[in-house]
């Protein structure tokens, strides 16, 4: 699968991107691209960047060095209004985040009327089509602490959906879940892709990577150490350690 | 003045804790015996009680005065501060910390007259009004330190996903974690209220006729002094253990969301 044959300029274009927590360099220069309506699935062991990187793109940790634009904008030059930005950049997080105060279907309508303006009638309308589209379209007057993990996340991921992004950031969804209802969310993601959500997802789901991804990028030590095709990587994989990871994992 | 207490939210007002049985808990046996012996003491001993209360009476009413409008001061100052505490804006951060240290170190007493003699040698303000300042001052730098402490209680991923929907600074503290932190932030905040309130006699040092002057007026004018300080201290508790249910009653409210 080549995509040279793509003319659009990336929607996002990380370029030499590197990150220092103390003495701990969690990106050292980075460089990775991608295109509207690709997903990009990033693995790795933990401590590998793979998060650190997914966040940096929305600005939730801001690098020390190199640039990253996003649909066309650099995200830290001091022009770039970085809210408006990321209305466009939906995150779903590992720990749901749900605000715990509001019931289901306020999650979803909050910050479409509070910063898009919309209506109340027209973002309930618009929340609970997603919450029927997430599969839990009858929880939408609950509290989020009433729910299963596995349903908070697909709130979760309808909270982000309700601004409608352009791209989707999922930074290890599913780890948080019990094993039974890991499915059920990967199955609303699994969808969002068919629908052609460009999506940016960290993950330790091997499966979900390999149904999904137009592209598997693996991390160690604050570096991409490979990237490729899905074909490529888990049946032809280059290097030492890309080869010693999947074989810890699968 | 009270300590801020350990966070602790309750199962709420349906739900009877087991120290919590019926009628005959703390609060009951108090405010039922506190009336009662009033009551008994009015109709029953009108000499002098009756004459006592009724002098009493307008004492009440400048302690409500002064506790209601401290109280509000406080909480606007407090939550000020709060903000200031934890704000990422250093000058605001010094200074919201500088007046939190400042009032700190100064007890309450001094203050009072501190900012009495001040404000009236300056201003020459109402003396009801620099004492209810007073309070304000004091108070709103306690409350402050309640204000950041419900505020950082709230977990950071609440933050990071209002900022990642698009709410700047603003919108996420007001939108989303203060909604939350009120919940934390009532109980201790409840305690302060109630240390205020009884912190307000204190004024009566000023020449605040609050309940605690009204009484040593009349002892002083009749020599009744248990008589008279008998029935000061069951009007306080009563005061007091009203607001501390109408506190209870707040937390009860809005403990809803959390309940599995």
């Amino acid at each position: 699968m080549s995509d040279t044959s793509i003319p659009t300029p990336p929607i996002v274009d990380i370029r030499h991107v590197s990150k220092s927590f103390g003495a701990l360099k969690a990106l050292n220069n980075v460089s990775m691209s991608m295109s509207l309506g690709e997903k990009v699935v990033i693995i790795g062991p933990s401590g590998s960047g793979k998060s650190t990187l997914l966040r940096s793109i929305n600005k939730l940790e801001t690098v020390d060095s190199g640039t990253i634009i996003v649909d066309g904008l650099d995200i830290n030059a001091p022009t770039t209004d970085i809210n408006k930005l990321r209305m466009e950049l939906g995150m779903v997080f590992q720990s749901f985040n749900l605000f715990p105060h509001k019931t289901v279907l306020e999650n979803l309508t909050l910050a479409p009327i509070k910063l898009k303006g919309m209506s109340k009638a027209e973002a309930d309308e618009v929340g609970l089509k997603l919450l029927e589209k997430v599969g839990i379209g009858e929880k939408a007057h609950v509290y989020p602490a009433k729910l299963s993990g596995g349903q908070q996340q697909r709130v979760a991921i309808a909270r982000a959906l309700a601004m409608s992004p352009k791209i989707m950031l999922f930074d290890e969804p599913t780890s948080a879940l019990d094993p039974e209802m890991i499915g059920e969310v990967l199955d609303v993601m699994v969808t969002l892709a068919k629908e052609g959500m460009t999506m940016a997802v960290v993950t330790h789901e091997m499966g979900f990577a390999r149904e999904v991804a137009d592209r598997v990028v693996f991390m160690d030590h604050g570096g991409i150490v490979e990237e490729g095709t899905p074909e490529h990587f888990f049946q032809s994989p280059e290097n030492d350690r890309t080869k010693l990871f999947l074989s810890q994992i699968l | 003045m009270s300590e801020t207490h350990i966070i602790d939210v309750g199962e709420g007002a349906a739900i009877p804790s087991r120290s919590d049985w019926g009628l005959f808990n703390a609060w009951t046996i108090s405010i039922v015996g506190a009336v009662c012996t009033i009551a008994y003491l009015i109709l029953f001993e009108p000499s002098p009680y009756k004459r006592i209360i009724f002098y009493l009476a307008d004492g009440v009413i400048i302690t409500f005065e002064v506790t209601v409008i401290s109280i509000i001061c406080a909480c606007i100052i407090g939550l000020i501060t709060g903000l200031g505490r934890v704000s990422k804006n250093k000058a605001i951060n010094l200074l919201a910390s500088t007046y939190v240290e400042i009032i700190r170190g100064i007890p309450l007493l001094v203050q009072l007259f501190y900012i009495y003699y001040a404000l009236g040698r300056l201003l020459n303000v109402h003396d009801l009004t620099a004492a209810v300042i007073a309070m304000s001052v004091c108070y709103g730098a306690y409350m402050g330190e309640v204000f950041r402490a419900g505020i950082t209680a709230i977990d950071k991923g609440q933050t990071e996903a209002a900022r990642s929907l698009g709410f700047n600074t603003k919108q996420t503290m007001f939108l989303v974690i203060l909604p939350q932190a009120w919940r934390t932030i009532l109980p201790p905040v409840g305690n302060e209220f109630i240390a205020l309130l009884k912190d307000t006699s204190l004024v009566s040092i000023l020449a605040v006729s609050d309940l605690l002057r009204r009484g040593r007026e009349f002892s002083s004018e009749t020599f009744l002094y248990f008589e008279t300080f008998t029935m000061v201290a069951l009007v306080y508790l009563v005061i007091t253990l009203l607001l501390s249910k109408g506190v209870s009653l707040m937390e009860a409210r809005l403990s809803h969301y959390v309940r599995h």
